[in-house]
This record gives structure tokens, C-alpha cells and sequence, in this order.
């Protein structure tokens, strides 16, 4: 029979962090219909304050793992790591985002309310149990960064973005939908845990075979979110045709919190089967590593290289997802909080990137930046050195634990693959060095915002000396991941 | 702190600093800086060579297993003191050469991070350490060899230089994690302790064929030889420093210092010693193509790494000893002669070996410093490089049966090899003056200071030889064998069998300069040395990655939502299909046709709405052959028993067919299909192979047993727990019926949107 319910017992203090968010961005939200003048500078910085605050109270949540609205919500260590970063990620977007937004006449305070409600998702799909919320927390994602992307209405390439990303993603939805259905018929139950409990049962060999066909679809489904290899299509497009900022922030939010996704869900209630999904993984992350890679080659607009980059650095965080082992977790999430951290300052640059009153997006345009600012060239180079995985930045060390964690898990071939393909992309990264140092001057860029300098001194600190401290981080992401596979 | 970390921090302090003073000055910081890093590393030499290894604690990762740490044995140390004290003499050389250059600064900041990187490197203990060190002076090479940025030629060297160095860094990398994790440490002096484990492993092979690769790629050996000739667009001074003296000899570091792990693999040897020797004999046979002297002197260099490789290659111990003075040797004249061509280059404004000549009666200093130096490297006596030279000979004599071949091309190499001293010495200082772009002369003493002292050292190591085995080349030889072995180094070594060797080597040599200029047209006109080299394969290999680049993307990403979502479904369809392959198949669950169940005619009408929709000329008529199927499956719902699904079902096909065809004709959207026939197909195959892989996928759930779990507890509990006989409608309004409640709110605010937008419509307010 179904237990009572009763209020204390829906544990809701483990989604204070959550609550809170949610009750700010309505906040803000009938504050900024309220004014009379454009409040956006207003919201936005009360919007980080609120991420900032939201980030203390996850902080604050210490203990074990604990579940909470009937088992529909986990809190562990996994998910507290990664709801960091992404509050991190929203906070940092925010930020970047206000005077390009004021120049390029698009002042809305819906903007940042938008971010905070794509967040709230986020941190729902992190810390889902179920398929129930971990669908609920993904669309609220989606239908929040819909709308993101067509922010320029006006702009025939935002509102051409905004569409493609909504017909696919709705499509790519609907797979995942179609698979949740699948797995609720023949396990019978929506709970992550419980899916696992009915897989250990089952036969090893021969799982229920609408189980599999359901893990297919939720795979492929997951991996369009995270715009891995072969459902990457859109990602080129929509970073090429989004307002700027908007592209910074799905480079790196959205992306970590489908990464943690995706971990949540194959560790978890699909872990009992790994034999099938790792040899999916196994693909996905070489056709990702290998386009990224080579689609890159060609390309002379910076965002739409940057799409493909980070279509590439996916393919490298899901060598560790391939792997199967907690230390391969432990790879993934390290390797995503360095990308987070050189993708936001490479964003950062990309912003600065302003001549005659607007901005310009070709690597053409960075010619001589050595010369005409020095230290953005300096920064914008140790980003791609770092990108590149070239040592002692931090970008090394991301590759390099999830290489370990490969070649531990005695898969040779995913790590040569790995690297071979990184050797390619050094390629592309080093030609934008190339252009800025070595080529003829383009010309200056306008002076750079206060709050983009600041973004990119912290992330190009952090990028650069990482190697002389790596232990927080490294130590954290560890005991996260031990969450995760702990139980 | 120790000493030997110290040393690094002072480095890069020292080099930062360089950014925030006068170029003028900053040469003078440099060449102190080096010249104070070169007394404490000499300081060492004592302790050193009397057994005792410094070591320090530098960095290090706990949570990674790394252990980081500094180690400064006798190879590190030789190779410390080279770098140090070459570095303090280029420092001094680039302040003058470059004076009044705005990229002065910049140069001389670089050099001394380099400086600090290859200290770095040749004192790291550490596998993953070395490694990291060794990218720096990658990327340091890629900013130097890019200097002058003007020239095109610069940037593509530049370019080359840090790929075909970077790659093989990554080469090694691979290799250093495999020893790692077979040693259990990335420790070398740990690996070297834990050899037999490391031999053991499954990958001990393709670790050890992956740190060669790095080492080759690194010192320049054939196939990669190529890039440092191109590397010479480099200012003279970087040349002289990086692609002669230091950063080339890396690779062989890395080598000698993993000798004592490898060296019981017979295939280690074999590598070593006949790559070496291929491109010593690459190196000399190239060297004689080319008239621009720091070119010549570039592919010399070639023939020097070529000959250090094949030595630490050849395995008794005496190649060990040959391999160090020869090391040293090389080191001291070919900086000194690189220098001296920058001299001048700078002074004359040429360096074309075909065009200069005589000019040793304008700059006589220059000239005593470039005799004195080729000397060295043609291997006469008394200088060191004649100790080296008898060396050589004598351990290819004892390399047992690859001895005939190494003897009779080695001696044909050093023949090149004397040639070549004599062009850049002989011919460019004696006989008549030529007419040069600009009148020579000596140039100021800070550039000649360099050149002359490491010339004098070489006479002086060759004069007191003891001093050096004792001092020097016994530590490095005892760590590159890992055992210590007894070093004698002498002038004179009787009349043997070497001796009469040496003696026919420069007559071959005086013959081959005499005829050099018949030699360098000749081997010229052979272009198919240009046609089948290895730089050819790089050049193809690049503008094929791009083409090919180019060519995916335009094929994945055309831009097109059309493709992109025939992609999607493509990818899904295959996904499920391989899933079901991998399965081995399914087994179809059994139907009795002979018993057709007159109610599955519907299905008729399915596959008439289907067809009508696929061969429907205008968009219109699609929707509404659409409209039949969802018809069609509403009336199978409603014969096989739910009507209320049924009901639904109308409801929604009437109205998507309302809405979409209501769209159609205020939307200016194509009615017509114009995809092309090509097209058109792909797009059918697509759909088929999508449809197949649902069907498949629905006949594999329907041959599996059905879990009836769920549908037996909602049978059991409706009525009793929730008093309905309706389980459809027990579920909606009561075990599920906050969901319910939920999707009425959605309903809700939607509408309250929909009134929002259809006011503003009226008003004709469109903010």
C-alpha cells in the first residue's frame, strides 16, 4: 500500500537550494514587469547575487546521500559538485552578458530571469532520481534556452538558432520521452534505484530487451543534450547564430549539467548494465573526438569553432564516462570544471571582440592582437594552449585524468584515439595563436568592459596555475564521484 | 627549498624580470642570469663526480600519483652546464645582433624561459614533470622560430617546428603513462629501479617504440628530420642555441636517460643505432645540397643528432663514453660556428657559402674563431673533436656484426662532415676577397666573445682530456649506463687501425671540399630527394587534413533542419538496429494468420493514409492523409476495446488537421514538394530505414514476456483503494492526480498567455 505523506516527510529542506532559486526568479521576474524603465543591469546583478546565495546553501548542505520528495530527489556529494559549477557557469554568464546586451540594443531583464529559470533545471537534473523529474528538470532546461537562443528576435540568425535548436531538441525529447516509457513498462517503476534493483536481478547477459531499446533512446536522447556525436548537428549552427553571450553559457552550463546527467543515469539506474552502454559510449565519444577534431580544420568564424570544440571536449569527458569506473567520474567532472573554467574566459575574449561599435566574430579579426592588447592575446592564447592540452595549463591535466582512467579500465584504443585526435585539434588552436602573434595587424578592438577583464584575469589565473594547486579541486571531484558509484 | 629547485624558480623569476627592463639591459640580465646558473651548476661538479646525486622535491600531484622531484646526476648536469653556459654566451650575443630591435625584448624573455625549461627538463625526475618541461620548450621553439613574423616562411616554420615536435611530445606522453603505470611510479630513477616490471608488461613494447617517437621527433631524426632545416628562419642566435646546442639534444637526453631501462631490449639497439645512422648519413648527404651556410649547418647538425642517437644505440659501454665527449664536441663547435655565420651574415649581409669568400682580411678574429672551431669538427688534433672522432671509430669497430656497415658509412659521413669544416672555415675566410652586400668587419666584442671562447674550449678539452673523463663524461656515462665504467679519454692512442681511419677520412674530406663546388650543383638537380622526402609527406598530410576537414563538414554540416532531423533519425535507427545485432537477432512473436482477425482491416487504412501521404504532390493533401492514419488508429483503438482512448484520439487528429491546415494558408510555406529526385530518395531511404527499426524494435517487445506487474496492481487497487471501476480513469484523478492537476494548470497558464498575445494583437502593440 502507499505510505502516507505527510509534509515532513517529503524531506524538502534537501531542495532548499532549489526552492530558493525558484522563488527568486519569480521574484525578479514581477520585479522587472513592475518597472517602468529597462531594469536589466538591476536584474542581472540581483540574478547573480540570487545564484550566489543559492550556491551558499548548497554549499551549506553537508552529509550523506539523502532523497527527498518520495525518492523523486537526491542529494549527494555528485550533485552538490556539479550544481556548483553550474551555478558558477549561470553567475559568470550573467555577468558577461549585461553590456553586450546594453550595446547591442537587446536590455531585457527577462534575459537573466531566463538564465536563473534554465538553472533551476539544471540543478533538477542533477540531482534526479527519477525519470519522472530527471524529465521535468531537462525540459525545463530546454524551454528556458529555446528561448535564449532567439533572444535577437530581430536577427534572422538568432531566430533561425532558436528554431532548429527547438524543432531538434523537441525531437531529441521525444526519443528520450519514448525511452522512459520503454523502461517504466518493462521495469516497471520510474525510480533510478529501483530500475537498478530490477536489472541486478535480471539475467546479466540478457536484460529485458525493452529495457535495452529504452536505454538506446534515452541514450540517444542524452547525447543530444550534451551534442555528442551523431546528434551534434545543431550545436554549429545555434552557437554560430545565438547572441554571444548566450553561446558562452551553453557551452558550458547546459553542457555540465547534461555531462552530470548522463553520469547520474548510466551509473545509476543503469549501471547493472554497462556491457551494453559502453560500447555506445565507446562510440560516441571517438565520432565526437574525431569531428570536433577535423570540423574545426576549416572554420574562420570563432563561435562556430568554438561549437566544435566543444563538441570535441565532450567526445574527451565521455572517455571517462566510458570507462565505467569511479575514477573515471572522477575524470569526467575534473575535466569539466577545467573546461568550464578556459571555455568562459575564451567566451570572455570572444565578447571583447568589438570594433567600430559592433562585434566581430572572425579569427581573421584577432590578426595582431599581440601588439594592439598585448594581455588579451596573452590570455586568449594560454585558453587555447590550454584547449589544445598542451602543459603545465590546466586543460593537460583534464585530458590527462580521463586518458589515466581509460587506459586503467584497459581501453587502449579509446585513449590513443584520444589522443591522436588531440593532436588534430592543437591544429586549430594553434592557428588562432599563429594569427594573433604572427599576423599582419587587423586593427584595435574597442576598449574591453570592466567585468570581461575581470572574467578573463580570474579564468586565465585559474588556467595557468592550476598545476601549482590542483588538489581542491582535484580532491572534491574525487569525493563526488565516490558518491555517485558509493550507492 | 634546495638548490637544484631554486635554481628554476631563479630562472623564471629572472625572466619575468627581463619584461619590465631596457632590451639593452635585459641582454646583460640574461647573460647574468645564465653565467650565475652556470657557476652553481659547476659548483656541483665535484660532488658529482665523486658519486653523490643532489635531489630535491619540486611540485608534484599526491591525488594523481605524481611524485614529482629534481634529480641532478651526472647527464643532467653536463647537460645543465651546456645549456647554461652556451645560454649566457647567446644571451650576450642576441643583445648585440638584434641591438635596436623592437622584438628584442620579447626574444630575450622567451630565451629565458627556455633556458629555464630545458633546465627544467634535463633535472626533472619525474616522468610527467619531464614531460611538461619538454612542451615548454616546444612552445618556447614555436614563439622564437616565429620572430620574424613578416616573413611567411617563418610562420609555416613555426608552425611545422611545434607539430611535428608537439605530436611527438604527445607520442611520449603516451609512452611515459604506460611505463608509469607498469613501474606503478612516475619516478624515472623509480621506473629504472623497477625495469623487469616494466619489461613485463603486455605494453612494455609500444611504450618503448612511443617514448622513440617523441625522443626522434624532438631530435630531429629521419622521418622527422626535416623540420629543422626549415627551423632555421629563427634569428641566428636562436638557432645557434635551440636548434643546435640545446633543444635538439633533448631527444637524445631522453634516451641515454632511459638506456638503463632498455638497454637488454635487443630492439632498442637495433632502432637506435640504424635510425641514427640513416640520419647521420641523411644529414651529411643533404648537408652537401645546400650553399646557404646556416642551412649547411642545420643539416650537419642533423648528421650530429643522427650520430649521438647511434651511439647510445651501439651497446658495449665505450659508445656510452663516445656518445658523451662527442656530445660535448658538438656542442662547442657548433655553436661557435653557428655564431660565427651569424657574424657574418649580420657584418656581410649575405650567407650564401657560394658567393662570400676571403674574408678573413676583414674580420680576422672572426676568422681565428671559425678555423678554430672547424678544426674541432673535422676532427684533427689537437682538438677535442679529434678525441671524439677516434672514439667513435673505435666503438663502431667493436659493435660486432652491424660493424663493416657502420665503419664504411661512418667514414664516409665524417669525409662530408670535413668537407664541410673546410667551406665554412678554409673557403670563407682565405683566398680572394668577394664583393659583399655590405663591407665587412669585425663586429662588436660581445658578439665575437661567444664564437672565440667556445672555440678555445674546445682546444682546451682536447688538451687536457683527463680532466674532462674524470670531471665530466664519466658521471654522464655512468648514468646513462646505470653503472659505473671506467673513462679514459686520450689524444693518442698509437698507430692503429683508428688512427690510419682518421688519416684517410680527411684526405676523402680534402678531395670532397676541393670538388665542392661541383658536388653542391649535382646533388641539387637530383629533385627527387625534394619529391619522395618526408617533408613532401607533411606537406600532403596537412593540406589533405584540411581538404578533408573542409569536405566533412560541408557533407554533416550543410545548415539544413531537413538533414539535420533526417540525420537524427538515421543515427537512432542504426543505433537500434546495431543494438539488435549485437543481440544476435530476436525472436518474432508467433502470429496464426490463418485466423485473421476481420477487425485488423483497419490496418488497410493505415497503409493507404500512409502511402497517399508519401505520393501526395502538395503539402495539403499530406496533412490530410495524415489525418487518415490517425483516424485509422483511433478506430483500432475503439474495435479492441478503449473507446475513451479512441475519443481522444479523434479529437486530436481533427484538430491537428484543423490547425495545420489552417497554418498552411496563412504561412507562407512552400505547398509544393520540390525536393530534387536524389533527394528525394535519400529521404525515402531514411524513413524506410527508420520504419524498419521501430518495426523490429516493436516485434522484439512483443516476443518478450509483458511484465504485468503494473497493470495487475492498478487492476487490484482501483476499487478498493479508490473506489473507481474505470482503471484509465482512476489512474488520471487519483493515483496520478496531481499530474492531472499539474497539466490542468499548464492548460491554464497557456490560456491566460494566449489572451496575453491575441490583446496585443488587437492593440496593435508589437513591442
Amino acid at each position: 500500500m502507499i505510505p502516507a505523506t505527510t509534509f515532513a516527510s517529503l524531506n524538502w529542506s534537501l531542495a532548499l537550494p532549489e526552492i530558493f532559486l525558484a522563488c527568486a526568479a519569480m521574484v525578479l521576474l514581477v520585479f522587472g514587469v513592475t518597472r517602468k524603465a529597462d531594469p536589466q543591469r538591476e536584474v542581472s546583478w540581483l540574478s547573480v547575487l540570487v545564484l550566489a546565495i543559492t550556491a551558499a546553501l548548497v554549499l551549506a548542505q553537508g552529509g550523506d546521500k539523502a532523497q527527498a520528495f518520495a525518492g523523486l530527489f537526491v542529494l549527494d556529494g555528485f550533485a552538490r559538485f556539479v550544481k556548483l559549477m553550474v551555478l558558477l557557469a549561470a553567475g559568470l554568464g550573467i555577468v558577461m552578458s549585461i553590456s553586450y546586451l546594453e550595446h547591442e540594443k537587446l536590455s531585457r531583464f527577462e534575459y537573466p530571469v531566463l538564465i536563473l529559470l534554465a538553472t533551476l533545471g539544471m540543478m533538477m537534473m542533477v540531482s534526479a532520481n527519477d525519470l519522472m523529474s530527471l524529465y521535468l528538470g531537462l525540459e525545463l532546461q530546454s524551454l528556458s534556452l529555446y528561448v535564449i537562443a532567439a533572444f535577437a528576435r530581430d536577427s534572422e540568425r538568432s531566430t533561425e538558432a532558436g528554431l532548429k535548436y527547438f524543432v531538434l531538441g523537441a525531437l531529441a525529447s521525444g526519443l528520450l520521452l519514448y525511452g522512459a516509457s520503454l523502461v517504466y513498462g518493462f521495469a516497471g517503476t520510474t525510480n533510478f534505484a529501483a530500475i537498478a534493483d530490477v536489472l541486478t536481478r535480471a539475467d546479466a547477459a540478457k536484460p529485458p530487451l525493452g529495457v535495452v531499446f529504452g536505454l538506446v533512446f534515452v541514450a540517444a536522447g542524452l547525447s543530444f543534450k550534451v551534442s555528442a556525436v551523431p546528434f551534434h548537428m545543431w550545436t554549429p549552427d545555434v552557437y554560430e547564430g545565438s547572441p554571444t553571450p548566450v553561446t558562452a553559457f551553453f557551452s558550458v552550463g547546459p553542457k555540465i549539467a547534461a555531462v552530470g546527467l548522463f553520469l547520474r543515469v548510466m551509473a545509476g539506474p543503469f549501471a547493472p548494465m554497462l556491457g551494453q552502454w559502453q560500447q555506445l559510449m565507446v562510440l560516441i565519444s571517438i565520432g565526437s573526438m574525431a569531428l570536433g577534431a577535423f570540423a574545426a580544420i576549416g572554420q574562420s568564424n570563432i563561435k562556430r569553432l568554438m561549437a566544435y570544440s566543444s563538441i570535441g571536449h565532450m567526445g574527451y569527458a565521455l572517455i571517462g564516462l566510458a570507462a565505467g569506473t569511479a575514477e573515471g567520474v572522477h575524470g569526467v567532472l575534473v575535466y569539466m570544471a577545467i573546461y568550464l573554467v578556459m571555455n568562459v574566459g575564451t567566451f570572455a575574449c570572444i565578447l571583447c571582440m568589438r570594433r567600430e561599435g559592433r562585434m566581430v566574430e572572425g579569427i581573421d579579426d584577432l590578426a595582431g592582437l599581440a601588439r594592439t592588447d598585448p594581455l588579451m592575446a596573452l590570455a586568449l592564447a594560454i585558453f587555447m594552449f590550454s584547449m589544445a592540452g598542451i602543459p603545465p595549463l590546466a586543460g593537460f591535466f583534464g585530458k590527462l585524468y580521463v586518458f589515466l582512467a581509460a587506459v586503467k579500465a584497459g581501453m587502449w584504443a579509446l585513449a590513443i584515439i584520444g589522443v591522436l585526435a588531440s593532436v588534430v585539434g592543437a591544429f586549430y588552436y594553434l592557428r588562432i595563436i599563429k594569427v594573433m602573434y604572427f599576423d599582419a595587424d587587423a586593427g584595435a578592438f574597442e576598449p574591453r568592459p570592466a567585468a570581461l577583464s575581470a572574467v578573463i584575469a580570474g579564468t586565465g589565473a585559474v588556467t595557468t596555475l592550476f598545476f601549482v594547486w590542483p588538489a581542491p579541486l582535484v580532491v572534491a571531484a574525487q569525493a563526488a564521484a565516490a558518491t555517485l558509484f558509493g550507492g | 627549498m634546495s638548490g637544484i629547485a631554486l635554481a628554476l624558480l631563479v630562472g623564471a623569476g629572472g625572466s619575468a624580470a627581463m619584461a619590465f627592463v631596457p632590451a639593452r639591459l635585459a641582454a646583460w640580465l640574461g647573460a647574468g642570469l645564465a653565467a650565475s646558473l652556470c657557476a652553481f651548476y659547476a659548483a656541483h661538479l665535484g660532488a658529482v663526480s665523486t658519486g653523490a646525486v643532489p635531489a630535491a622535491a619540486f611540485w608534484g600531484v599526491p591525488a594523481l600519483d605524481i611524485a614529482g622531484g629534481l634529480r641532478l646526476d651526472g647527464l643532467a648536469l653536463l647537460f645543465a652546464l651546456l645549456i647554461t653556459g652556451i645560454g649566457a654566451l647567446v644571451f650576450l650575443y642576441a643583445g648585440s645582433y638584434m641591438a635596436g630591435d623592437a622584438r628584442l625584448r620579447r626574444l630575450l624573455v622567451m630565451l629565458g624561459l627556455f633556458m629555464t625549461a630545458m633546465l627544467g627538463a634535463v633535472t626533472a625526475d619525474d616522468a610527467i614533470l619531464l614531460f611538461i618541461f619538454w612542451e615548454l620548450t616546444s612552445l618556447a621553439s614555436f614563439f622564437l622560430v616565429g620572430t620574424n613574423h613578416q616573413s611567411p616562411a617563418a610562420r609555416k616554420a613555426a608552425l611545422q617546428a611545434l607539430l611535428v615536435t608537439g605530436g611527438g611530445g604527445l607520442a611520449l606522453l603516451a609512452g611515459l603513462v604506460l611505463v608509469a603505470i607498469a613501474a606503478g611510479t612516475t619516478s624515472i630513477s623509480g621506473m629504472i629501479a623497477a625495469a623487469p616490471a616494466v619489461l613485463a608488461h603486455p605494453a612494455a613494447e609500444p611504450a618503448m617504440l612511443l617514448v622513440i617517437a617523441g625522443a626522434f621527433a624532438k631530435s630531429a631524426q629521419v622521418p622527422f628530420h626535416f623540420w629543422l632545416p626549415n627551423a632555421m628562419a629563427a634569428p641566428t642566435p636562436v638557432s645557434a642555441y635551440l636548434h643546435s646546442a640545446t633543444m635538439v639534444k633533448l631527444g637524445v637526453y631522453l634516451l641515454a636517460r632511459f638506456n638503463p631501462l632498455y638497454q637488454g631490449v635487443a630492439l632498442w639497439h637495433e632502432l637506435l643505432m640504424w635510425a641514427g645512422l640513416a640520419t647521420a648519413a641523411t644529414g651529411a648527404l643533404l648537408a652537401l645540397r645546400e650553399t646557404d651556410l646556416k642551412r649547411v649547418l642545420a643539416h650537419t647538425t642533423v648528421t650530429g643528432l643522427g650520430t649521438l642517437v647511434m651511439l647510445i644505440g651501439i651497446a658495449p659501454e665505450l659508445s656510452a663514453t663516445a656518445a658523451v665527449t662527442f656530445l660535448l664536441v658538438h656542442a662547442f663547435y657548433k655553436a661557435a660556428l653557428f655564431l660565427v655565420v651569424g657574424i657574418v651574415d649580420h657584418e656581410t649581409g649575405s650567407r650564401d657559402g657560394a658567393a662570400l669568400g676571403g674574408l678573413g682580411r676583414a674580420m680576422p678574429l672572426t676568422a681565428v674563431a671559425a678555423g678554430l672551431a672547424a678544426f674541432s669538427m673535422a676532427g684533427l688534433p689537437p682538438f677535442v673533436g679529434f678525441v671524439a672522432k677516434e672514439l667513435l671509430y673505435e666503438a663502431k669497430l667493436g659493435a660486432g656484426p652491424a660493424s663493416d656497415v657502420l665503419i664504411v658509412l661512418g667514414f664516409l659521413i665524417n669525409a662530408s662532415m670535413v668537407a664541410v669544416a673546410g667551406v665554412l672555415s678554409l673557403r670563407l675566410f682565405l683566398g680572394a676577397s668577394r664583393p659583399t652586400p655590405e663591407t665587412p668587419h669585425d663586429p662588436h666584442w660581445a658578439m665575437i666573445a661567444g664564437p672565440v671562447l667556445l672555440a678555445l674550449l674546445g682546444l682546451a678539452a682536447g688538451s687536457m682530456p683527463a680532466l674532462v673523463a674524470d670531471l665530466v663524461v664519466e658521471p654522464a656515462v655512468r648514468a646513462i649506463l646505470g653503472r659505473p665504467v671506467a673513462v679514459t679519454l686520450k689524444l693518442w692512442h698509437g698507430f692503429n687501425l683508428v688512427l690510419a681511419l682518421s688519416a684517410a677520412t680527411v684526405l676523402l674530406g680534402v678531395v670532397l671540399f676541393l670538388a665542392w663546388e661541383r658536388i653542391v650543383p649535382g646533388l641539387r638537380r637530383a629533385e627527387a630527394i625534394d619529391r619522395f622526402g618526408p617533408a613532401r609527406f607533411y606537406e600532403r598530410l596537412l593540406a589533405g587534413t584540411i581538404s578533408l576537414a573542409e569536405r566533412c563538414t560541408g557533407l554533416v554540416q550543410h545548415g539544413h533542419l531537413h538533414g539535420y532531423i533526417a540525420t537524427l533519425f538515421a543515427a537512432t535507427a542504426i543505433a537500434l538496429l546495431g543494438t539488435l545485432a549485437v543481440r544476435g537477432g530476436f525472436d518474432a512473436p508467433a502470429f496464426a494468420f490463418g485466423a485473421l482477425d476481420p477487425r485488423a482491416l483497419a490496418l488497410v487504412a493505415i497503409v493507404v493514409g500512409v502511402l497517399a501521404t508519401v505520393l501526395a504532390r502538395s503539402v495539403l493533401v499530406a496533412v490530410m492523409a495524415m489525418g487518415l492514419v490517425g483516424f485509422a488508429v483511433s478506430l483500432l483503438f475503439l474495435l479492441f476495446g478503449a473507446p475513451d482512448v479512441a475519443f481522444t484520439q479523434f479529437a486530436v487528429e481533427t484538430l491537428l488537421v484543423v490547425i495545420l491546415a489552417a497554418a498552411l494558408v496563412i504561412l507562407p510555406i512552400a505547398t509544393r514538394d520540390d525536393r530534387a529526385p536524389r533527394r528525394k530518395l535519400a529521404d525515402a531511404a531514411v524513413a524506410i530505414l527508420a520504419g524498419a527499426a521501430v518495426t523490429a524494435v516493436l516485434l522484439a517487445v512483443l516476443a518478450t514476456p509483458f511484465d504485468p506487474r503494473l497493470g495487475a496492481w492498478f487492476g487490484a487497487n482501483s476499487y478498493p483503494a479508490a473506489h473507481g471501476r474505470n482503471v484509465v480513469n482512476v489512474i488520471l484523478v487519483d493515483f496520478r492526480a496531481l499530474d492531472t492537476l499539474g497539466e490542468i494548470m499548464v492548460l491554464a497558464i497557456a490560456a491566460f498567455a494566449v489572451v496575453a498575445l491575441l490583446r496585443r494583437a488587437r492593440t496593435g502593440d508589437a513591442r
